[in-house]
C-alpha cells in the first residue's frame, strides 16, 4: 500500500488539500476526496492518504479551547476499482 | 508528518499549562529538602480603608507568603511575582507562536488588572461577614458597622467586573490584549495547582474525596446520555437545524461547551465556521452562567453545599467559566453558612465537587468524538470503506491538563503517605501554590474571561443563541440539579480548625 501525506485547510469557504505536489480545492469534503481519489489512484495498488488538519486557520483565540480538528485516513482505491 | 502520541507537546495551552504547573510545584517541593524557593509570592492581606487612608503602608495591602521572605519590601515580592510569572508564560507563549511583545504588554494589563481587583476585594467592608464564632462578633472585632458580606467572593466579582467592562466598553483595549487574555491556560494551570490541594483536602477526607470523583464519573454518564440526545433532538424537530450543526451544538451545549463543539465538528468533518460560530455563543452563555448561577444556588440552596457545586460542574460549560462558577461558589457558600450558622466550612470542597464532575465530562470528550466519527462515517456519510479515523484520536483528544492534576495529586499523596511529619511539612511547603498563586491564576481568569466576552456578538446569533437558552433553563440547569441532587443531597464539606 502506498502512503501520502496531505495538509488540510478551510480557506474561503473551500476545503483545500496540500501536500506531494498535489493541491485541491472543492466546497465539500466528499467533493474534495473525490478529486484527491482522481489524482492518486494508481494502477498496482491501493492508496492510503492521511489528512491532518492545519488548526491554525481556526481563529486563535479558539485554539485555546482545543488544539485539534479534523484528522483521518482515506483509502483510495486501484485505478478502474470504484469503492 | 504522523503525528505522534507526543507530538505538540510544547505547542499547546493545554501542555504548557501541565509544564507551568508541575514546575512550580516541583519548584515548591524544594522546600522539603531545605531551600523556600517559591515563598517571594505575594499575597493580598485583608485591610481597612479609614485604617490604611490615616496611615499608608503598602505592607497593609500585601506582603511576601513565605516566613522566609518576611523581611522583603512588599513592592519587591510583588515584582518578583510579576517577573516570574510573566516570564513562564512569555516561554510558553513563544512555544505557540504568539507575538511575544504583545502577550507580555497583554499580560502586564491583566496582571495589574487582577491585582488592583484582589487587592480592592480585600477590604473588609466588601468581605468580613457579621458572623458570631465562639461567642465573638466578627464584626464587633473588625469594628465595622455595615458591609457586603461577600467573603473571598469579593475580589472574583470585582475581577470579573473589572474584565467585562474593558470587554465591553473599551473594546480598543479589549483587542489590543487579546493575545494574552486566555482564560482556558490560566485556568488549566491553576487546576494543575488544585491537584495539590486535592492532595492536602484528600488526607484530611479521603472518604469524602472519592465519593466525589465516584459521583462525578457517574454524573458525566447523565452529561452524555441524557443531555445529548435531547439537545440533539430539540435542534432537529424543533428549530429545524442540519444535521452537523445540530450535532455541534448538542456538544457545545451539553457536554463541555467549545472544546466539545470543536471536537464533535472535527469529528464528524463539518466545516470549521460552524463550531466557530456556536463557540462564540457557548463563551457567552458560560459568561452568562458564571454571573447568575453562584449568586442563585448560594441564595435558593444555601445548606446543600455540594450539590450546587456538582450541579455548576454539569451546567456551566468551558472549564474557564465552570472552575470560575465554582470557585466564587465556594467562597459565597462559606460565607453564607458562617453567617447563617457561625460554622466555618473548609474552603475548597465546594470548588472540587465543581471541577470533579467537570473534568470527567472533559476527558470523555476524545472517546465520544471517537464514537461520533465512526457513526458519520460509516452511516450518515456512508463512507464506511473509504475512511477510517484512528483510536489516537481519542489520546489527541484527551485534555493534556487533567494530567497534571492527576499527576499532582498523586505526588502530593505519594509524599504525604511516608509519615505525619512529612505531610505536615508537604503542606507547608506546598501552601504558597495551594493558595496564592492557585487563587491569582483564578483572578487572571476571571479578568480575562470578562475581557474576551462581548455580550454584542450574541447579535445575529438568533435560533443558536435561541436553542441555547431553552435547553439550558428548560433541560440542562434542572436536570444536572436533580441528578447532583440525587448523588450528593446531605454531603457537607468538613469544618475549618477554629
Amino acid at each position: 500500500m502506498m502512503h501520502r501525506d496531505l495538509v488540510l485547510t478551510f480557506e474561503r469557504d473551500c476545503w483545500h488539500a496540500r501536500g506531494d505536489g498535489l493541491d485541491v480545492e472543492h466546497r465539500e469534503l466528499r467533493g474534495l476526496e473525490e478529486l484527491i481519489e482522481a489524482r492518486l489512484a494508481a494502477g498496482g495498488s491501493v492508496v492510503e492518504v492521511s489528512l491532518k488538519f492545519d488548526t491554525t486557520g481556526l481563529p486563535s483565540w479558539l485554539r485555546q479551547y482545543h488544539g485539534h480538528y479534523c484528522n483521518y485516513t482515506l483509502y483510495v482505491p486501484r485505478r478502474g476499482v470504484t469503492s | 508528518m504522523n503525528r505522534r502520541w507526543h507530538s505538540g507537546m510544547f505547542a499547546t495551552e493545554d501542555w504548557w499549562s501541565v509544564w507551568i504547573g508541575l514546575a512550580i510545584f516541583a519548584a515548591s517541593l524544594l522546600a522539603l529538602l531545605g531551600p523556600d524557593v517559591v515563598g517571594w509570592m505575594v499575597r493580598p492581606r485583608p485591610w481597612e480603608w479609614t485604617n490604611v487612608a490615616s496611615e499608608f503602608a503598602w505592607s497593609k495591602w500585601f506582603a511576601p507568603a513565605g516566613a522566609g521572605y518576611a523581611g522583603w519590601h512588599p513592592l519587591v515580592a510583588f515584582l518578583t511575582t510579576y517577573v516570574v510569572f510573566t516570564g513562564l508564560f512569555a516561554i510558553g507563549a513563544r512555544s505557540l507562536g504568539t507575538d511575544v511583545r504583545r502577550f507580555v504588554l497583554g499580560f502586564s494589563v491583566l496582571f495589574v488588572v487582577t491585582w488592583a481587583s484582589w487587592v480592592l476585594g480585600n477590604e473588609l467592608h466588601l468581605t468580613m461577614v457579621d458572623a458570631t464564632v465562639d461567642g465573638r462578633n466578627r464584626y464587633a472585632d473588625a469594628g465595622l458597622s455595615w458591609g457586603l458580606q461577600l467573603g473571598e467572593g469579593a475580589p472574583y466579582l470585582l475581577a470579573l467586573a473589572a474584565g467585562l467592562a474593558i470587554g465591553n466598553f473599551a473594546k480598543g483595549l479589549a483587542a489590543r490584549l487579546r493575545e494574552a487574555a486566555r482564560p482556558e491556560w490560566y485556568i488549566k494551570t491553576a487546576i494543575v495547582f488544585l491537584g495539590v490541594n486535592l492532595g492536602a483536602q484528600t488526607l484530611d477526607a479521603s472518604g469524602f474525596a472519592v465519593e466525589l470523583i465516584l459521583t462525578g464519573a457517574a454524573a458525566t454518564f447523565v452529561a452524555y446520555m441524557f443531555f445529548w440526545p435531547i439537545v440533539y433532538a430539540l435542534a432537529r424537530r424543533v428549530f429545524g437545524f442540519k444535521r452537523d450543526v445540530a450535532a455541534v451544538l448538542a456538544s457545545g451545549i451539553s457536554v463541555c461547551g467549545v472544546s466539545a463543539a470543536i471536537a464533535t465538528a472535527g469529528a464528524i468533518r463539518a466545516k470549521p465556521v460552524i463550531p466557530v460560530a456556536i463557540s462564540m455563543v457557548v463563551v457567552i452563555f458560560a459568561m452568562i452562567e458564571l454571573i447568575v448561577l453562584p449568586g442563585l444556588y448560594t441564595s435558593v440552596f444555601p445548606d446543600q453545599p455540594i450539590v450546587n457545586g456538582a450541579a455548576l460542574g454539569m451546567t456551566v460549560k468551558t472549564d474557564g467559566a465552570d472552575a470560575a462558577a465554582g470557585a466564587l461558589l465556594d467562597e459565597l457558600m462559606i460565607a453564607r453558612n458562617l453567617q447563617l450558622t457561625g460554622q466555618q466550612w473548609q474552603a475548597g470542597w465546594i470548588l472540587s465537587a465543581s471541577l470533579l464532575t467537570k473534568i470527567w465530562i472533559d476527558v470523555f470528550i476524545g472517546v465520544w468524538a471517537f464514537l461520533l466519527a465512526l457513526v458519520w462515517i460509516r452511516k450518515v456519510d456512508n463512507r464506511g470503506g473509504a475512511v477510517s479515523v484512528s483510536p489516537m484520536e481519542i489520546w489527541f483528544r484527551f485534555p493534556k491538563f487533567v494530567l497534571g492534576y492527576f499527576i499532582a495529586w498523586f505526588v502530593y499523596l505519594a509524599i504525604a503517605s511516608r509519615g505525619e511529619e512529612v505531610a505536615s511539612a508537604l503542606d507547608a511547603a506546598t501552601a504558597v501554590v495551594q493558595s496564592p498563586m492557585r487563587t491569582m491564576l483564578f483572578m487572571l481568569t476571571f479578568v480575562a474571561m470578562g475581557v474576551s466576552t462581548d455580550f454584542a456578538k450574541l447579535k445575529g446569533m438568533g435560533k443558536v443563541a435561541l436553542l441555547y437558552g431553552i435547553a439550558l433553563v428548560v433541560v440542562i440547569a434542572p436536570i444536572a440539579y436533580g441528578v447532583a441532587y440525587l448523588f450528593h443531597r446531605g454531603l457537607m464539606p468538613p469544618l475549618a480548625a477554629p
